[in-house]
């Protein structure tokens, strides 16, 4: 049997609750549910069923806009942005991360985060800012190649998975690397170039829809998700 | 509408639930399921997307799954989400809880490595004198795991190994690559099995309780599920001690509900069985629910490289493919520093590096990641994790999920002899790699958190004595007869294998079982 034609006969064979039990015999009484009158004599949703769809290319805002910074600092910022001049230039057809709008997204992003993470971060820019005051009185963002080099290569190490170096700087320096190559690549200046190069779209998979969600967990989502004893 | 009262109630829908379906309902008998989370449709619940067309470029929500390192953007959604179904755990204890409430649960999303457990499983204590062995032996399953494997398409190749039994099989006659026959062949040198891996084909590339067993099920017409429904608990009448009633909650409508069964099997994995059974406060005289909680270690291994492979030199012949070690610790010879043992997972990739094998960022890493394209070579564990009372869980009565119903606390840890098993596993594929000729990118020591492997096993384990276990050898409970448990929380010992194979195997034996019985009118 074919998946679809399964999920056709499981969805035929399925009963609700209500149908196949019955219910406590303590439950109060399920008074039908009235619908709402529309405003005026025409249904509200007439012609809805008979409307051909909208020969609408959906577009994402990345492709003409720019993501305001509201999370860092103006140092943090600049620190930021001049790692991502460092750790990911314009290679061959492919933009940098400059070019990708990264440092805004992950402003963005941390700004969004849990405090660890944006402890991370923040610890992070700020030990970059500091060496580069010590070793050379100047901001981190205004380093040349090889001074910002003395300053980053004590913190790279390789790494498997799942397991970031657990010494504090040389795990800033891992996320922050993999986080500037990730939102590189998966932008939308990342797919135009590819595309223009007549290279396939990069990064595609198999997105899943919230299935059948429930709405209270909308509600509810700022809940604890740690919970501890 | 009347109540009825139903034949056998089901409660999930994964493998075991799916194949006590399949197995029940061939024989006559009327099962009704419940399932937590609704039927998922692809056609309709999925789209291929760019990461660039997600809300956060393909990063996780922040803060969302915060235990599930198996998800991303893309999967998020499929998960059970630990806002709404919490547990909790000790302080510096961190568990990986992996959950799926889809109809068909994580039968939907599985690696498909198909293995059976062995005699130094089933029968550990008497071959190393640690813990318990089962109350069974491979030669009372092996039946049962030839029809499964004969359901799930299983592709192997025979070696005549103990510790690594053969099957049903459908042949794998694959030549190795280029890098894997070098790595057998250093293997072999210093004493260490490179065989070729077991894996479910399945149907379409599926092999699931939703394509394999719950289609046969429902054709039966026997078959009836309700979708979306939250089991809360069970009762049993006080004067036969017989399970007589499921307490359920509509997910959507939060509506209570409940229905009468002459038997009930629990399907509902390993841990939210348990939570069941604790909430209901049932099957407990032995005091052993909960107890016993294992699963595997995985996260160690390394990272290599093969080196003819750089320089856009990985052809076919020479990279690709995948490779399994058989546990070689503790069967003829004794390690000095840890019990039981450990698999390999052996696999090469004809594509990218990722940069976090390499020291390097900017052109000079970008040069390295196009230098190494197609030459990586990796090795993971799985290791076996031992069976020990101390590792358990309880119910939290300070928390609750979305339906009020009080969570599971969980308190486990791995012990030295899990760390001594995944340090010798990397110096052991160390060697071998090298002797091999290939240069090691990474390594890792550490295991990943308890629960990573997503085999949560035991807490619910079978055994002769109804004093120190909860089942008996048929999976049916000693505290009351119409009460059967066929998910993974029956297993005595973790073993290193996937554990699928075994579940439906144990499934099937125990619905064959419970089938025979409900004939002769014993339940």
């Amino acid at each position: 049997m074919r998946r679809r034609d399964f999920v056709k006969t499981l969805m035929a064979a399925s009963v609700t609750a209500a149908s196949a039990v019955a219910q406590k015999p303590a439950a109060p009484p399920v008074l039908p549910h009235k619908a709402t009158p529309a405003p005026g004599p025409v249904p509200w949703e007439r012609g809805l069923m008979e409307l051909k769809p909208l020969p609408i290319t959906p577009l994402t805002a990345d492709a003409f806009a720019q993501t305001d910074t509201q999370f860092f600092n103006p140092t943090e910022t600049a620190t930021l942005r001049r790692l991502c001049e460092l750790f990911q230039p314009a290679y061959k057809h492919h933009p940098g991360a400059i070019d990708a709008g990264t440092p805004q997204f992950l402003d963005f992003l941390t700004g969004i985060s849990p405090e660890d993470q944006q402890q991370i971060y923040r610890s992070g820019l700020a030990r970059l800012e500091s060496d580069a005051q010590q070793q050379f009185s100047k901001s981190f963002a205004s380093l040349d190649p090889s001074q910002a080099d003395k300053i980053i290569r004590p913190g790279l190490s390789t790494w498997m998975n799942d397991h970031p170096p657990a010494e504090p700087f040389e795990h800033f320096i891992a996320t922050v690397q993999v986080d500037i190559r990730t939102a590189t690549e998966n932008s939308h200046a990342w797919a135009d170039a590819a595309k223009k190069a007549g290279e396939g779209t990069p990064n595609l998979d198999l997105y899943w829809y919230p299935v059948d969600p429930d709405l209270r967990r909308q509600v509810s989502s700022g809940a604890h998700s740690d919970q501890v004893s | 509408m009347p109540e009825e009262k139903v034949d056998v109630l089901i409660i999930g829908s994964g493998h075991s639930g799916g194949m006590a379906a399949k197995i029940l309902t061939e024989k006559g008998i009327n099962c009704l399921m419940l399932n937590a989370g609704p039927v998922a449709d692809t056609h309709k619940d999925t789209e291929v997307k760019p990461a660039y067309a997600l809300p956060y470029r393909g990063f996780k929500q922040p803060g969302q799954l915060p235990h599930v390192f198996q998800s991303n953007e893309f999967n998020a959604n499929t998960w059970v989400d630990e806002r709404e179904v919490p547990y909790t755990y000790e302080p510096g204890q961190s568990y990986n809880w992996v959950r799926v409430r889809l109809f068909g649960g994580r039968s939907l999303f599985w690696s498909r490595q198909s293995f059976r457990l062995s005699d130094y499983e089933f029968k550990g204590k008497s071959h190393d004198g640690y813990g318990d062995d089962w109350p069974i032996s491979l030669a009372d399953v092996a039946p049962y795991y030839s029809r499964v494997e004969g359901i799930f398409r299983v592709s192997g190749r025979p070696y005549g190994i103990p510790q690594y039994p053969d099957g049903n099989f459908v042949p794998d006659n694959s030549p190795w690559t280029g890098c894997m026959q070098r790595f057998v062949d250093a293997g072999k040198a210093k004493g260490v099995t490179v065989c070729k891996a077991r894996s479910s084909m399945g149907v379409d590339g599926l092999a699931s309780s939703v394509n394999l067993l719950l289609p046969d099920a429902f054709a039966t017409g026997k078959l009836r599920a309700i979708p979306n429904v939250v089991v809360r608990s069970l009762t049993a009448d006080p004067n036969t001690g017989l399970i007589n009633r499921a307490h359920f909650v509509d997910r959507i409508s939060r509506r209570e509900m409940s229905v009468q069964a002459r038997v009930v099997v629990l399907a509902c994995g390993t841990l939210e069985t348990t939570r069941l059974l604790l909430n209901s406060g049932i099957a407990n005289s032995s005091g052993v629910v909960g107890h016993y909680l294992m699963d595997q270690i995985y996260g160690a291994g390394i990272t290599c490289s093969v080196p003819e492979a750089r320089d856009g030199k990985s052809t076919p012949q020479l990279m690709g493919g995948g490779a399994l070690i058989p546990r070689f610790r503790n069967i003829n010879s004794k390690a000095s520093n840890f019990l039981r043992g450990y698999a390999v997972n052996v696999f090469s990739s004809g594509g990218g590096v990722d940069p976090r094998n390499f020291a390097e960022y900017g052109d000079a890493l970008n040069k390295k990641l196009e230098g190494y394209h197609g030459s990586g070579f990796y090795c993971g564990i799985m290791g076996e994790v031992l069976g020990r009372r101390e590792n358990h869980v309880s119910i939290d009565k300070t928390v609750s999920d979305a339906w009020d119903i009080p969570v599971l606390h969980i308190d486990t840890k791995y012990t030295d002899n899990e760390f001594n098993m995944a340090r010798d596993m990397v110096d052991t594929c160390t060697a071998v790699a090298e002797a091999a000729g290939f240069e090691i990118l990474a390594k890792n020591y550490d295991p990943n958190p308890p629960g990573y492997s997503i085999h949560e096993l035991g807490t619910c384990r079978m055994g002769d004595d109804p004093k120190t276990s909860v089942l008996n050898k048929w999976n049916q409970s000693h505290d009351h007869k119409n009460l059967w448990i066929v998910d993974a929380s029956s297993f005595v010992s973790s073993g290193w294998q996937n554990p699928t194979m075994t579940i439906l195997a144990l499934s099937m034996r125990a619905s064959e079982k419970l089938a025979d019985e409900m004939r002769q009118g014993n339940v």
